[in-house]
């Protein structure tokens, strides 16, 4: 590896981690600006225009704000728990291609910070080491409610990952590869949400589920658990909570369009352009999602994960491997 | 040289990670320890070129099993230690296991063909070395028997489990 390689890669990853910081503040911002108007309301409107500096303004509140700690925590894990969710989602982030190769000083870059080749398997891996930090927040605040909604969580993550993970096992059969680039290379003419439409329905509910949102906001149910795994956790800590479902929220919705939806590709626009485009769309539908469907029960989402999601994706492979092979 | 300092860095990791998991007292920090080991191996692994079986350590060890093995302790909230044997018994065991582990160190570092192990130059590795590809073909050609075997084992344990959790106490 050669210094101009090594400095091409600290420059990616740091323009990433800004870029997708600045991204996550201002989801937020849409989420209550959305949700605001689905509900004949308004939403923010009062700082900046449309209400656009809002979050930075809540950013600097929390900053500001006093962190209050129980006394009976188990106070490293305390502190490292509310680290996890986002870290994960940044490492994550690292594998994903946002866009053909740019010409920039006289040489080629490629637009993702690094292209291993078993890509689908390092962002499964990466992903599933999220879980931790809800299921240690939940135990480090030594109290009942956060305990019971860690739990929750860890088996409603660990159920849906099965599901979620065999569902892109489809496109993997197609591809014969494992890495993101080629997905993305191998969908010049058609997107495989078409050939694998039920794989994608199975992620994408499946991620809605990993990433703990509404209609799946289990392990923080306010009627239930006051709210649940962060409830004994106060200024930047919480904070770090919900950046990290944001930013995870942001890495499966650019899996999936890397796996399905062609990735960067699409007419007329940059490359770039057509991935955000894509990704607002996905984030869109989250926000859409809350403001629809109330939350299920605990026993019902089991049900659904186990006995719907599970089987169904299980035949998805079946029927992909029978299909391919009769088509050789 | 990036590679010797990445191989010191795990390996410190691992090994403080290692003691850790057996000297901690808090059941729950030991196996965050055993977490922590699992992703220096799996460093490693990617040292070694085998960013296939690095990937499927973490997914598998360390995102799914460990996350059971937290979600019992949390569940029993094993405070402390709680003996399963007699302090005498313990002794006895772990002096028995400690003098068997010192033998078999013994006998590999004696036996004969050890000159091959030492490190040296990296041997010229095939252009699939360590992809899911190729790993795919051993592991259904020449190691057919034994991964079917371990998936019927692995089978028999499902069902036990659901048995077992079926069965209705009088």
């Amino acid at each position: 590896m050669t210094p101009a390689l090594l400095i091409e890669a600290a420059v990616k990853a740091v323009a990433l981690l800004a870029c997708l910081l600045v991204t996550v503040l201002y989801v937020v911002w849409l989420e209550r600006k959305v949700l605001g108007h689905m509900q004949d309301r308004i939403g923010p409107d009062r700082v900046g225009p449309f209400g656009l500096l809002q979050t930075i303004a809540d950013a600097l509140k929390l900053f500001l704000k006093e962190d209050m700690i129980p006394t009976q925590v188990d106070k490293v894990v305390y502190f490292i728990a509310p680290a996890i969710p986002i870290v994960t989602a940044l490492i994550a982030m690292s594998v994903i291609p946002f866009g053909d190769s740019i010409q920039l000083f006289g040489q080629t870059i490629p637009l993702h910070v690094t292209d291993v080749n078993v890509a689908i398997l390092f962002l499964l891996a990466t992903t599933s080491m999220g879980v931790y930090g809800i299921v240690l927040g939940g135990w480090a605040s030594n109290s009942k409610y956060p305990l019971l909604g860690g739990l929750r969580s860890s088996a409603q993550m660990i159920s849906y990952e099965l599901a979620q993970g065999i569902a892109l096992v489809g496109v993997v059969m197609m591809t014969g590869t494992l890495s993101l680039s080629e997905m993305v290379r191998q969908q010049e003419h058609l997107w495989f949400v078409v050939p694998q439409f039920f794989a994608f329905w199975i992620y994408m509910i499946c991620a809605v589920a990993e990433t703990n949102r509404a209609p799946f906001d289990l392990p923080e149910a306010e009627s239930e658990l006051v709210a649940g795994f962060h409830t004994e956790y106060s200024s930047m800590k919480w904070s770090f909570y919900f950046l990290g479902e944001y930013a995870n929220m942001i890495v499966v919705s650019a899996v999936a369009i890397c796996v399905f939806l062609g990735g960067w590709r699409g007419p007329f626009l940059p490359p770039a352009a057509w991935f955000l485009i894509k990704l607002a769309l996905f984030l869109f539908c989250y926000i859409w999602l809350r403001a629809t469907f109330p939350r299920l029960r605990y026993d019902q989402l089991m049900a659904f994960g186990w006995k719907v999601l599970l089987p169904a994706s299980l035949l998805n492979l079946a029927v992909t491997g029978v299909v391919l092979v009769v088509a050789g | 040289m990036v590679v010797s300092i990445l191989f010191g860095l795990f390996t410190v990791m691992a090994i403080t990670c290692a003691l850790g998991t057996v000297f901690h007292r808090n059941p729950v920090h030991c196996a965050l320890f055993l977490v922590g080991v699992l992703l220096s191996m799996s460093g490693m692994f990617i040292i070694l070129n085998a960013p296939f079986i690095a990937a499927i350590q973490v997914l598998v060890y360390a995102g799914a099993i460990m996350v059971l093995f937290l979600f019992v302790l949390m569940m029993l909230n094993v405070r402390g230690e709680t003996p399963l044997l007699t302090p005498g018994a313990t002794k006895g065991f772990g002096i028995l296991f400690g003098i068997v582990a010192l033998a078999e160190l013994i006998w590999i570092v004696l036996a004969p063909g050890i000159e091959e192990w030492r490190p040296g130059p990296a041997p010229n590795l095939p252009a699939d070395f360590g992809s899911p590809a190729a790993i795919g073909r051993i592991l259904y050609t020449t190691w057919l028997y034994p991964f079917e075997i371990t998936s019927i084992l692995l089978l028999i344990a499902v069902i036990g489990a659901v048995v077992l959790s079926r069965r209705k106490f009088e």
